[in-house]
């Protein structure tokens, strides 16, 4: 079997020895330059509007596909959505009734107490785009960018709750991570009792865990957790999961918990980009809140 | 010689854009781990197939790309992508000669060090991924091996 046909393989390629140095010192170097140093966020958003165009034309299709899906959809679909949403909008109606006065008590309490942390002042909402990164690490990318006012470490959520926090910027795009990734932790409270831990992602989209809970913690399964606003990243209150099973085993000191988290990580299509209110300066005991410029 | 050299280069970057693309078109999450490296099989194709055209810069820069789409250090892809690319291009003669089951048995070590490259970089910049399943990716490359030579002397010949 001729597999290749080409006669000028056997021509010696001219300096490979001194190409492939070349070429590894360089990426050696590159590296180590982007680990170590930051000067390389601009090189990165640039080479990140290149790779837009292939990002785009695999996405497409899929967009195309559900472009058309829409698009045909048939009269009765479209009643029962239509009657199926103005349900839904009632029940949050309803629920939001009191909403904007308790929101302006929540802000009385907290200025009482000197923090405003955790108090969202907008949000933008972005698409995630159809394409895959890394096989073995949780993220997606979202068509939103530096160009919007995306910054690396903002809070990302989701109709359900904590979706996950902007990991890279590109001028066009970002990266989030999920809450799923195992290099992720979030600090948490359980909605019940006000007890303060930090869930970390697990790499299985569908479970969290609790790794930091002595055995004698008072958790049951079906706690809701949300998250404390410690640390300043998340806005505190949002819902970033339920507590699915508590393992103790007495020869351990810390139990064993899982969440399942409350966003849906492998099925939401939009994601809401959080700012924060500027936060008085924590840990530090001042008078009166003072603003922090915007970041 | 440099008609044919001007030649020789638009079915590789074409070859190596469509890898790009097959590199990020979403998949099932269950099948995302046993993707195999397209862009990594193109790359090592044209370093046997055509040396003399420039097969270890587009190592370097198809590496490049992969550390941008990926998300990853810059320069990770490119430096196992170069390494790999270089000990390809060295092998080339022999590998031309080869039955295709041999051929398949280099292209799983080429491969395998490709992703040692990786884990390596990965563990080095304290971001270790340490599940099994990214050993697979070799084995279903090394298994497509074959199709992919039969198209590519398809798309070569034209």
């Amino acid at each position: 079997m001729v597999a290749f046909r080409s006669t000028e393989a056997s021509g010696r390629p001219t300096g490979l020895l001194f190409r492939c140095v070349l070429y590894s010192l360089l990426a050696l170097a590159l590296i180590i330059v982007d680990k170590r140093f930051d000067h390389l966020g601009k090189i990165r958003r640039l080479l990140s509007v290149v790779a837009y165009p292939v990002q785009i034309a695999v996405a497409s299709p899929f967009e195309g596909w559900h472009w058309f899906r829409d698009s045909v959809t048939t009269r009765d679909a479209l009643r029962a959505d239509k009657t199926r949403l103005e349900a839904e909008l009632r029940v949050a109606q309803f629920r939001l009734q009191r909403y904007e006065a308790l929101e302006a008590e929540t802000v009385r309490l907290r200025a009482l107490r000197d923090s405003t942390a955790g108090v969202t002042e907008r949000f933008v909402i972005g698409d995630i785009m159809n394409v895959d990164l890394d096989a073995f690490r949780e993220r997606v990318l979202v068509d939103k960018g530096a160009g919007d006012g995306i910054y690396v470490g903002q809070a990302v959520l989701d109709s359900g709750g904590v979706f996950g926090q902007v990991a890279r910027v590109g001028q066009l795009t970002s990266e989030v991570i999920l809450v799923s990734d195992p290099a992720h932790a979030i600090p948490v409270q359980i909605n019940r009792n006000g007890l303060r831990t930090v869930a970390v992602g697990t790499g299985d989209i569908n479970r969290l865990k609790l790794p930091y809970l002595p055995t004698s913690a008072d958790v049951v399964a079906g706690d809701l957790l949300v998250t404390s606003g410690l640390g300043g990243g998340f806005p505190a209150g949002y819902p970033v999961g339920t507590i699915a099973e508590v393992k103790r085993d007495p020869a351990q000191s810390l139990a064993d918990v899982d969440v399942k988290p409350a966003a849906a990580l492998d099925r939401s299509k939009e994601l809401l980009f959080v700012w924060l209110k500027p936060q008085a300066a924590e840990l530090q005991p001042a008078p009166k809140p003072t603003p922090v410029p915007k970041k | 010689m440099m008609r044919e050299t001007r030649i020789r280069r638009m079915p590789m970057a074409l070859s190596a854009l469509v890898a790009l693309a097959l590199a990020v078109l979403p998949l099932p999450a269950v099948l995302d781990a046993f993707r195999p490296d397209f862009l990594v099989l193109v790359v090592f194709y044209w370093c046997i197939e055509s040396p003399r055209a420039g097969g270890l810069s587009l190592a370097f820069f198809s590496g490049l790309a992969l550390d941008v789409i990926h998300g990853v250090v810059l320069g990770q892809h490119a430096l196992a992508l170069t390494l790999m690319g270089a000990w390809a291009t060295n092998l080339r003669l022999r590998i031309r000669v080869f039955s295709m089951l041999s051929q398949c048995l280099v292209v799983f070590a080429l491969l395998t060090g490709y992703q040692f490259v990786l884990f390596w970089v990965d563990g080095a910049t304290g971001n270790p991924v340490t599940t099994f399943s990214r050993w697979l990716a070799p084995f279903i490359g090394a298994l497509l091996w074959p199709v992919l030579i039969g198209v590519m002397g398809k798309v070569h010949e034209r």
